[in-house]
């Protein structure tokens, strides 16, 4: 759910983009230090950021019969933490205005704060409450790509809504009349991307377990391999 | 290869400085934001097109390529302004809404066209090692030069795992597309690892000490293209005060 360049009053785009600052430069901050401590995870993050990227990029089927993308924000979140998520996403959100058009610079801020800050910390948390609660690795990351999902686009409909206030209701009926226009595509969206996200965990516990464990997923091979 | 990135390797402006670009796309960009839709985001969209297409030589497929999804969503996102809620009837057509709607819509063309005026002259690898000088990291500018590089690599990844599995009708019912997009998204993450790794091993056998050196083409700023910019964004504002206080 990007918003498009030029879409955003300057005051808006302004005030997004200094919500979001801090949490890039947080990111950054962690990024920068883990980079001088081990000059390897640089390389590590590169292909974590280039994995979002092209994982945004893939065609999910919709039921209106158009194509969807998913936004790779749970999965992201789960296997690469929300303080990194903030600094991988606002470099692949900058890679998607400028290599693909899809959102924008002057839109880049409040993009960040809805896909890079909100969408991941939903997600993570809402995988580790479930894996504490006894939930399987499965319904962690289902809930997390799915409500990650929703979470995002429920804080675009508000900075739609806050942007252009409805003559009526305000910005409360204005939140409500963008909330449903992108529920048709987005709802549907968030379930397949819950369960497309489920069947890439599983093959990555067959294939990969190694690079799971290494990012501290814990999976029950792992948790064999280790015993 | 993506549409952008092949266009700004292609275009004319591909040797200018990227700074030269940045400040006369993105001055644009900021004055068709800044100044009222009306006439403002004409004026800027227009001269956006005329450079993309005049001097710049951006093919206009290239352009109506990469343009015409970001247009489907601007157009949908007015939408809403067209209709008000929360009177009687609850939800009512607004004929009040048809302005401000066509001036999101005008401004958000302008922008978009200011944008692919940055994107498709000027090639990211020219601007990621540049980044630095703007005050970004250096360790970030590293990550977002290993992301350019990787993605390309992991996108025709993705193509030929794709080809292959349309070969194989994996893409025949609702559950083999599921099972085929998993198999994709698995497949670049193992990649792009895999990758990663070597790399990892590559650079080590290289004498890898923690720094990335790219090499940047030198190239000059002109001064007449700084001037002309300059000239061009006053004139754009000074025309746009002009008409709307007439």
């Amino acid at each position: 759910m990007h918003i498009a360049e030029g879409y955003l009053p300057p005051l808006h785009a302004a005030a997004w983009t200094v919500a979001a600052a801090p949490f890039v430069v947080h990111g950054a901050r962690a990024v920068v230090r883990r980079v001088r401590e081990d000059p390897d995870s640089k390389l590590l993050l590169g292909a974590a950021g280039a994995f979002s990227f092209v994982l945004s990029a893939l065609k999910i089927p919709s039921v209106t019969g158009s194509c969807s993308h998913p936004t790779g924000t749970g999965l992201g979140a789960v296997l690469f933490r929300p303080p990194v998520m903030a600094l991988l996403g606002t470099i692949v959100l900058f890679f998607q205005a400028v290599l693909l058009a899809h959102g924008g610079l002057t839109t880049l801020g409040a993009n960040v704060f809805s896909m890079a800050i909100v969408g991941p910390w939903v997600a993570y948390g809402v995988y580790r409450l479930t894996r504490k609660a006894g939930g399987g690795l499965g319904l962690g990351v289902f809930l997390a790509a799915a409500l990650g999902d929703l979470a995002t686009y429920c804080v675009t409909s508000v900075q739609l809504g806050l942007a252009f206030p409805d003559p009526v209701s305000g910005t409360g009926g204005a939140v409500v009349k963008f909330l449903s226009i992108f529920a048709v595509t987005q709802i549907p969206l968030a379930i397949s991307e819950g369960l497309l996200t489920v069947l890439i965990v599983r093959l990555l516990v067959r294939v990969s377990p190694d690079d799971l464990a290494r990012l501290g997923i814990r999976t029950r091979t792992s948790e064999e391999v280790a015993a | 290869m993506l549409a952008l990135d092949a266009g700004a390797y292609a275009s004319r402006w591909r040797h200018r400085h990227p700074g030269e670009k940045a400040l006369l796309s993105l001055g644009l960009l900021v004055v068709t934001v800044a100044l009222p839709p009306w006439p403002g985001a004409l004026f800027c969209g227009v001269a956006a097109l005329a450079l993309l297409l005049g001097p710049a030589r951006v093919g206009a497929r290239i352009v109506w390529r990469v343009v015409r999804i970001p247009l489907g969503f601007i157009l949908a996102g007015a939408v809403p302004l067209l209709v008000a809620v929360g009177g009687d009837p609850w939800l009512a057509l607004d004929p009040a809404g048809l302005r401000p709607a066509a001036e999101l819509v005008g401004r958000a063309i302008a922008a978009l066209l200011c944008l692919v005026l940055f994107a498709a002259t000027t090639p990211l690898a020219d601007v990621v090692p540049r980044l630095h000088r703007l005050g970004v990291p250096p360790a970030v500018t590293e990550i977002a030069g290993i992301v350019y590089r990787l993605l390309f690599q992991l996108l025709e990844s993705v193509r030929v795992v794709r080809e292959a599995q349309a070969i194989r009708l994996g893409f025949r019912t609702w559950r083999t597309t599921y099972r085929s997009l998993a198999g994709q998204g698995a497949a670049i993450f193992v990649r792009a690892f895999d990758r990663a790794r070597r790399l990892e091993q590559g650079l080590a056998a290289r004498g890898y000490d923690g720094e990335l050196r790219v090499q940047v083409a030198a190239q000059p700023v002109s001064r007449a293209f700084v001037a002309a910019t300059l000239v061009l964004l006053a004139g754009i504002v000074a025309l746009t005060l002009l008409v709307v206080r007439a």
